[in-house]
């Protein structure tokens, strides 16, 4: 029983914030302009490193759909590169096809996409299903389980758990009635729906990380 | 506790069989489920990749507030996908016995192309026997 990693995404798609507790994968630090300022510390572009690791451990999301596992769209399609960051060698985009089954972690601002995109057509595909106005609430695999809690204003937290849990929407619920009313939303210092600036600050990483690490959940 | 629907997906993420059983959920034409079918393949795809800890298989319950989607993939790349109620049980051993109904019944017909829909009766009947008198 753990708890892996939180993310918060606002109505515009983007990850206004983000914190991990016991990953043991964790994604590499997103590319220049991938993500907002003020989401995470950990996963901040470096200025210096960042061309070191270019290149050559890239991956894009069209690596998700294998060859094999259905209609590859758009494999060949070219990948317009960061600003400045990375060159993408031809040979590489045809590797790219094909990855290897284990890669090594996503660029966080890539993994951010990817998981807004799984609840997005997760939610849109249960409302469909069920006919009603009905929430997804979580998903789970053989290593992890996510779970959603949407609030009105269009925020959604997102956090990642061991599969065993039982549901931790109401963990999620704590999070935003708690740390996030008090120090985001009644924050005069945090602009919200910027679309310039995540949300992070010390207080609500410190109460957020509190809550958390207080679950009976966390070990 | 009821069972709502079945789903059998093919590898390229093509839906070849769909079956109602009990009412519950919204009536979608067929067009409808194909997209969907097409939209949990992609989606199991791309959940194998999100693991914090290493390698993980696709997703394999998804809930909502009413309903769960339990999904059931062959070493084949064959997914069978059962609509349940939230507290249903059974569906790990229900699952199971539809992939044997699947490998008796459609893959030993000679009738039968790969990876095309399954019209079998033979199917059918073997279905109707396992989730259509197992519900209350």
């Amino acid at each position: 029983m753990t708890i892996y990693s939180l993310y918060i995404f606002d109505r515009h798609c983007t990850c206004v914030y983000y914190q991990d507790w016991h990953r043991t994968k964790r994604p590499k630090p997103a590319v220049e302009g991938g993500i907002l300022p003020a989401v995470s510390h950990a996963i901040t572009p470096q200025p210096l490193p960042a061309d070191s690791n270019a290149g050559s451990t890239f991956t894009s999301p069209r690596n998700t759909l294998t060859s094999t596992s259905g209609v590859v769209i758009a494999v060949n399609e070219p990948i317009s590169p960061g600003p400045g960051l990375y060159q993408t060698p031809p040979s590489h985009q045809q590797t790219q096809a094909n990855p290897p089954p284990s890669t090594s972690g996503l660029a966080f601002d890539e993994e951010a996409k990817l998981v807004y995109g799984v609840i997005l057509s997760l939610r849109n595909m249960i409302k469909r299903i069920s006919g009603r106005d009905e929430q997804f609430t979580n998903y789970r695999t053989s290593t992890y389980k996510l779970h959603l809690y949407e609030t009105l204003s269009g925020y959604k937290f997102v956090m990642l758990s061991d599969p065993n849990t039982d549901s931790l929407r109401f963990v999620l619920r704590q999070i935003y009635n708690g740390p996030f009313l008090d120090f985001v939303v009644r924050n005069p210092l945090v602009i919200m729906d910027s679309k310039e600036r995540g949300i992070d600050n010390e207080y609500f990483r410190a109460n957020t990380d509190r809550l958390v690490k207080g679950l009976s959940v966390f070990p | 506790m009821a069972i709502f629907s079945l789903w059998v997906i093919n590898k390229a993420g093509g839906l070849v069989y769909q079956r109602n059983f009990a009412d519950g959920l919204a009536q979608l034409t067929s067009n409808e489920h194909l997209v969907l079918a097409g939209t949990l393949h992609g989606i199991h795809a791309i959940t194998s990749r999100l693991s914090p800890i290493g390698a993980s298989s696709g997703a394999q319950v998804i809930e909502g507030e009413s309903f769960k989607m339990t999904i059931f993939l062959t070493a084949t790349g064959t997914k069978f996908v059962l609509f349940t109620s939230l507290h249903e049980t059974t569906t790990d051993s229900v699952l199971q016995r539809v992939y044997e109904a699947y490998a008796d019944a459609v893959m030993k017909n000679p009738f039968h192309t790969p990876e095309m829909p399954i019209r079998s009766e033979g199917f059918d009947s073997r279905i109707t026997a396992l989730i259509g008198t197992g519900q209350s």
